[in-house]
Order: C-alpha cells, then structure tokens, then sequence
C-alpha cells in the first residue's frame, strides 16, 4: 500500500478555492497547496504569506553583475587586453561601451529570472506526488484544487474530508504516492 | 488633449464570447496542438513554406560558392536588399515584443489572446534578421568572431562600431526572447500534457512543461518573473531597434547621418509588426476555428495600434523631409532630391500611400472589424515598409557626396530569391509553432474569461 500523500478536494470557482484556503490557515494547517488554472487573486498571500523580495531582487543582483561583467568584457578587449588606437581615441571609450553594457545587464538579468523563478518553484520536477490524483488533472484547465499534505502536524483525515466538506468541496479524495 | 476613437462596439463588449469557459477554451485550443492529423489547410501552408526555405537554402549555397557578387550589390551600392531585409525583418520581430511586453505592462485585456501570437511571430522573423548579415559578409564562415570569446588569436571584436552593438542587440534580444516565450508557455504546456491522451505526447509535453503543477508558489513566481521580463524587454526591443538605427545614424552617407534614425525605425516597427500579427491572427482564427477566442474587439485594438503607428510614422516621414530643407548640407538636399524623383522614386511614393495613407482607413470603425480589409491593409503596410527600408538603403549608397561615382541598383534573381528564401523560413517556423505549441495563451485567456464574468 502506498503511503498517504494528503487530501485533495475540488472547488469550482475561484472564490470557493480562496475562502477554503483561508478557511484551512485558520484552522492551523500550514502545509497545503492549492492549484489553479491561472493565478488566483490573494490566494498565494494566503498560502505563503510574508514578503516576496528574492526574485526580484535576485534579477536587480543579476542585472548589476551582468552590466559589470558586459562592461569589463569589452574594456578587457579594448584597453587591457589589445588596446588598438582608432585615430586617437581613448581605449577606454567608455560611452561607445554602453550599448554591451546595457545588453548584458538585461540578458543576464532575464536569465537569472527565468532560472530562479524554476529554482524558486522547485523545477524541473517531472514527477511530483500530486500527479496520483485523478481529481488534479482538471487543476490545468477548469477545476480549483486544494492539497492538504500529511506532513502537517495537524493532520487528520477525517477531520479535513470534513472541512471540505462543509466548504463545500465538489470532489475530496485521497492521494496516495 | 485626448481623443476617444469611436470603436463600433459597445463599451462592455465582450473581449471573449461570452459562451467560452474555462474548460472549453482549454480543450479547443489544446486539441489543436495534440490533433494526429493536421488540417489540409495547415498541410498546404507548410508544403508553401517549406518549398520557400529550399530556395533559401540553394539561395545561401550559391551565394557562399560564388561570394555576395551574385547580388545585385556593387560599389556604390554595397549594402543592398541584405542589409534592407535586415531591418525589415527585425522591425517586424520587433513589432512582436511591443505587442507582447509593452501591452502586458498596461494590461490591456486584448493582449492576452494574441501575445502568444506576436511572440511566436517575433521567434520566427528574428533568425531571418540575423542571417541577412550574415549572408552579407564576405566570409560568412568567421561570422562568430563577433562574439567576443576568449580565443588564441589575442584580437577582439571592435565595440566601438555601431555594427557589433547590432550584432550583440540580437543575439541578446533572441535569447531573451526564447526566455520571455518559455516563461509564458509553461502553464500551458501543462494544459497541454494532461490532455494528451498517447504516450509518446505526455511524454513529450511532460518534459516540455517541466513538472509544472499550477501550485499559487508556481504562479506567484511565474507571474513576478513574467511582470519583470516585461519591464526589461519593453526598453529592450527600442534599444535593439535604435541600434539598428544607430548603424544608419553613425555613416557619413547623406540621407543616414541624422538622429532621428531610432525613432523612425521604432515608430516602423509598431505599424509593420502589428500587422503581420494581425495578419496572422486572421490566419490562426479562420484556420483553427477560434472566432470565439480571437473576437472583433481583438482586431479593433490592433487596428488602433496600426493607426497610432502610422501616424507616428508620418511624423517621421515629414521630418525626413524637413532635415534635408532645413539644413544647409547640399548632399543631404540632393540625396533627398533623387530619393523622391530618382530611380527610387515608385517605391518611395508607393511606400507612403501604403504605409500613412491608406491606413488612415482605419478612422472607420467599420474597416476595423472588416478582416478582409485589414488583411489587405496588413498586407499594404508590410510591402510599403519592405520599399521603405529598400529606398534608404539604396537611394543614400547611390547618391553620395561625389556625383562623379553616384551608382543605380539593380538586384538580381538571387536578390529575390534570399527575399522568397527567408519568408520561406519565417512562415515554416510559424507553421511549427502553431502545429506544436499553444497558439493561444490559454491561462491568460481564463483570466480574461473569469473577469468576463464578474463584469
């Protein structure tokens, strides 16, 4: 028998799906997950509350580094590295050197969003517990779900089947992984 | 001041039909994707297509036997179509990211159905731009000497030439771009894999989406990355097209030695990419039956967007005139007066009826939702703008300073067939992206839907 992953109940509007959430921290859960077709309104502050600075500030430290490293790449080549005089001006010619820097500040910048939003998310992951579930396959296209997972200390079965019960669940199951 | 176009449609049109669901947006746009068979329709455009790209290909392999002398390009004129196309195409790959980014920044409801659009157009136009000048060069094969890589030769590529701040424009605007259109696809390549219903398809779509589960972690993040690639690629794109700009701006010729060179191209770009993405959506909508996903209000905007730019653009066009009067260069007077009287005379007046004139049509509301005019419009726009990248090109290289070596262009069949050879590989990738991937932003289309409904 596999082990139990958590309980999973079904909502058919967002609404449903955001008042359950709200519902389930006050209770005291703290380790559940809902998933949604598209990104619901105040439902990630219910879930993981507290600031969310990291990827933000993840892509301006990108973007710093990423303009330091395109100007020293070009001031490397040019003054450094092989200064060639090109009718006296100066090997530095820092505003000539702008264009690169620029660049490189917004690609390395987008290349760290697009890396620390996977990171940050836990992905690449091809398989994750949640996918047992008949009842998640709905959760990418039309279907509101809500995983309360047995690591929670608080963790009952029964006593969730019935909180989503009462809010009115339009599907509880239980995901075994 | 502020003026209110009167659209035709009442202020509470649905962005959407208003029989759309979550579900059915989901498996109708998903099916496209997971169908075995494509449509006859979609055979045929390919077949097209991909007959185009073999004539690119002998096109590169006769040019790179034989040098750029097959071109119609001598002395004066050494930067010929090439160099023409390059703008053309860049300009429309530019026109994809304004959509897609700029449009996002507003959240503009009308974006979400055809972002997915413009940004698998702006994929597709962006490698026909990069391989024009690199088929322009007398040794294509060193073309890579531009990256400055750490190489044994001890020599470096030149950052102070307009040129290698082009060619680094691109090649950081391609992969940005790559990393803009995977961020937005993920969500949807999940819709995608958990409707596959054959193995090899979950399998496929699974490693695509990358385990994407639709958790408020995933979307929280998803969308904070998403909203600031926005903010970065909107600035972006005007810099990669200014410095296509700059390329014309930093030459001594007469007709490029002028700072309004950015602003021209951009304002270009707005009215040439918008419509070929409209062009496209009309495709997309008559082909994969989603009339009901891409509605007028969808073609109303866009059409608003043309008329923006093409006014923008005859702003630049007066100016184009006005600099030559105004200033006292001779050159500048005489280049100006052999661009508009010269051998380049048809497309130049060919290119502004096609590019401010007729657009202003679109004051109508009723050209605006009538899709066979806008097509016809679209498709006026993108030859004018084609002209239009041709004559400065041209006309400035043959008249220059010296009337003693002032030159006439004339291209030749290999000129035509790298024009016929990259529309070739443009709409052959257009064609996979719209066999293989999401047309449409699906998870942006249910947000689009769920607000519908609370209206």
């Amino acid at each position: 028998m596999k082990s139990l992953f958590g309980i999973i109940a079904t909502f058919d509007t967002p609404d449903a799906v955001r008042d359950a959430a709200r519902q389930l921290r006050q209770s005291g859960f703290r380790a559940f997950e809902a998933y949604t077709p598209y990104p619901v309104e105040g439902l990630a502050e219910i879930i993981h509350p507290g600031p969310k600075r990291f990827l933000p500030l993840l892509m301006f430290g990108a973007a710093i580094v990423g303009a330091a490293w395109g100007y020293w790449i070009q001031y490397w080549g040019e003054a450094f590295n092989y200064p060639l005089n090109v009718g006296g001006r100066p090997f530095n010619s820092w505003p000539a050197f702008v264009v690169g820097t620029f660049e490189f500040m917004l690609l390395v910048a987008v290349a760290a969003g697009f890396v620390g939003m996977l990171a940050a998310s836990r992905l690449p992951k091809l398989y994750h517990p949640i996918f047992e579930a008949d009842a998640f396959e709905r959760a990418s296209r039309d279907r509101f779900v809500i995983c309360v997972e047995s690591t929670d200390p608080r963790f009952d079965a029964d006593l969730i089947r019935r909180e989503f019960a009462l809010l009115g669940a339009e599907r509880i199951e239980e995901v075994r992984a | 001041m502020s003026i209110t176009l009167p659209s035709g449609l009442s202020p509470d049109a649905p962005v959407i039909a208003p029989h759309v669901t979550l579900t059915s947006v989901s498996e109708e746009v998903s099916s496209r994707v997971l169908i075995d068979r494509a449509p006859l329709w979609w055979w045929v455009g390919f077949g097209i297509s991909f007959a185009l790209l073999i004539v690119l290909v002998v096109q590169m392999a006769w040019l790179f036997i034989n040098g750029i002398g097959v071109w119609g390009v001598d002395i004066p004129v050494a930067w010929g179509f090439a160099i023409a196309e390059y703008v053309w195409w860049i300009a429309l790959a530019s026109g994809g990211t304004i959509v897609s980014a700029l449009f996002f920044l507003t959240r503009s409801p009308w974006r979400s159905a055809t972002n997915r659009i413009a940004e698998s157009m702006l994929l597709s136009a962006a490698p026909c731009a990069g391989l024009m000048p690199i088929m322009h060069l007398g040794r294509p094969g060193l073309f890579y000497w531009l990256f400055p890589y750490s190489n044994v030769m001890g020599v470096w590529p030149q950052p102070r030439s307009p040129l290698w701040w082009d060619f680094i424009c691109l090649i950081c605007y391609i992969i940005m771009s790559v990393f803009y259109y995977y961020t937005g696809i993920l969500p949807d390549l999940a819709t995608v894999r958990d409707l596959a219903q054959t193995k090899r398809k979950r399998i496929l779509y699974g490693i695509l989406a990358l385990g994407w589960r639709g958790s408020a972690a995933e979307w929280q993040n998803q969308r904070v990355v998403y909203a600031i690639m926005s903010a970065i690629m909107a600035p972006m794109v005007v810099s990669v097209h200014s410095v296509v700009g700059l390329d014309f701006a930093a030459g001594l010729t007469p007709g490029w030695h002028d700072t309004q060179f950015s602003p021209y191209f951009y304002f270009g770009a707005i009215v040439s990419g918008t419509a070929v993405i409209v062009m496209l959506t009309i495709l997309v909508r008559w082909g994969y039956n989603l009339q009901d996903v891409l509605t007028e209000y969808h073609f109303n905007a866009m059409a608003k967007l043309i008329l923006v730019g093409s006014l923008m653009l005859m702003y630049a066009y007066v100016w184009e005139s006005f600099g030559p009067m105004y200033g006292s260069g001779v050159a500048e007077k005489t280049e100006y007066y052999q661009r508009i009287f010269g051998f380049t005379s048809p497309a130049f007046w060919a290119e502004k009826v096609l590019t401010v004139v007729i657009p202003q049509l679109l004051w109508f509301p009723f050209v605006r939702r009538n899709q066979l005019l806008l097509l016809l419009i679209c498709s006026g726009i993108i030859v004018g703008m084609w002209q239009e990248r041709y004559v400065f090109v041209i006309s400035s290289l043959a008249h220059n300073y010296m009337p003693s070596s002032w030159g006439v262009f004339y291209p030749t069949f290999w000129d035509w067939a790298a024009l016929a050879g990259t529309i070739g590989l443009f709409l052959t990738l257009f064609f996979l992206f719209l066999r293989f991937a999401p047309i449409v932003s699906i998870a942006e289309v249910r947000e689009i839907i769920e607000q519908e409904k609370s209206k």
